[in-house]
């Protein structure tokens, strides 16, 4: 499955290798409807036609995104993905390359799969209701606290959407929200000691 | 406004001035507007969210008027009457039976809940998930909290945020919650 993947690649003028780190990244970012307009824009620094910009770009979509799905670290298990006759310089590179990016990749993978609306920011204020229209003198403590969340998480920074949401909790409703966040804590040592 | 109302048929309107009314008297922190409204739309009725949340804003403003000018049954149907005349005979029925059976007993609220201006915090529900895997994963072993929280908007209607929080997203959004207590402790 891994050879069938590989590009028939023969760099005749090979860009430098900060343009394959480029490159390389931009593959594993691309989701695969944006790999053929990358194509296109990578092609004049690649010197090769259309076609085969389409094929590399593809290739090495597929490549990145293999070895982060399987989780792959070690060189050997990267340099076995490609086929046997395959140019040993670039291997080696594209190797290295990938060895570089894996953790980033992962954690921009982790952090961008699908999941609920995420929490991005809050912030908080204490205040005192001293007085209103209906209620001359008082003196409630209460807290305002504002959550950012964002609604699409995106692989490589998209548009995101932010919504702000004001709440306003009494110390009665506080303490209870505290109760239920203490659960979650015992929760997770539970959780963390098995 | 009227012609929403007159879409609602007369036991879902009348559960609805029964929830406003409840919510004015403070017995439930609000109107649960899209729990209704999905039971609304199963009956077959077609009538949006937005739509129903400003039939029972004009409900809520109709009610805490006359409880604050202590209206009378009978000058609250006047005023009706002579307001929206196009009112449906058996919102106005509703409304005068409600009323009725317990408007009289809204007080004009005197606590500091009355004056908020921001949503209310009513709920929250919490998940602890681990996920396994995933298209772009194979094993991700990666967990997270999930929280849904329950708001009153200042009208009174109920609504649900979801949220999902790493795990050290999750420390410091507790430690952040400690802190307000303890602020609020001390001021």
């Amino acid at each position: 499955r891994a050879a069938a993947e590989r590009p028939r690649f023969a760099p005749r003028q090979a860009p430098s290798k900060d343009a394959v780190r480029q490159l390389c990244q931009e593959c594993f970012c691309s989701p695969p409807a944006a790999l053929g307009p990358l194509a296109q824009r990578a092609c004049p620094g690649l010197a090769v036609s259309a076609e085969e910009a389409e094929q590399l770009v593809s290739a090495l979509h597929n490549l990145t995104r293999h070895v982060v799905f399987r989780g792959l670290t070690r060189a050997e298990d990267i340099l076995c993905l490609f086929p046997e006759n395959f140019h040993q310089n670039l291997k080696n590179l594209l190797t290295k390359i990938i060895l570089e990016n894996i953790s980033a990749w992962r954690n921009e993978a982790q952090a961008s799969q699908i999941s609920l609306p995420r929490l991005v920011d809050m912030d908080w204020r204490v205040d005192i209701k001293t007085s209103s229209d209906s209620i001359v003198r008082m003196a409630v403590p209460t807290c305002l606290l504002q959550l950012k969340i964002q609604e699409d998480a995106a692989l490589c920074g998209n548009n995101p959407v932010v919504s702000a949401l004001t709440v306003e909790l009494s110390k009665e409703t506080l303490d209870t929200m505290l109760e239920g966040l203490g659960r979650i804590r015992d929760q997770l040592s539970a959780v963390a000691n098995k | 406004a009227a012609d929403k109302i007159r879409l609602i048929p007369q036991d879902f309107f009348a559960e609805l001035c029964e929830q406003i009314i409840q919510h004015l008297n403070h017995k439930i922190p609000g109107v649960n507007t899209a729990e209704l409204c999905q039971r609304i739309q199963t009956s077959g009725v077609d009538i949006n969210i937005g739509d129903l949340a400003k039939v029972a804003n004009t409900l809520s403003f109709l009610f805490s008027t006359a409880a604050r000018n202590n209206l009378s049954t009978e000058e609250l149907v006047t005023t009706l009457g002579s307001g929206i005349s196009t009112l449906p005979k058996h919102a106005v029925q509703v409304i005068r039976h409600v009323w009725n059976e317990q408007g009289k007993a809204i007080a004009v609220s005197e606590d500091a809940e009355s004056t908020a201006t921001v949503g209310q915090f009513v709920d929250m529900k919490w998940k602890l998930g681990v996920a396994m895997s995933s298209d772009t994963c194979r094993s991700l072993k990666y967990p997270y909290v999930t929280v849904t929280l329950t708001v009153a908007d200042p009208s009174g209607q109920i609504t649900d945020k979801s949220f999902e929080m790493t795990i050290p997203q999750f420390k410091n959004f507790f430690r952040q919650f400690k802190e307000m207590a303890s602020v609020l402790e001390t001021v």
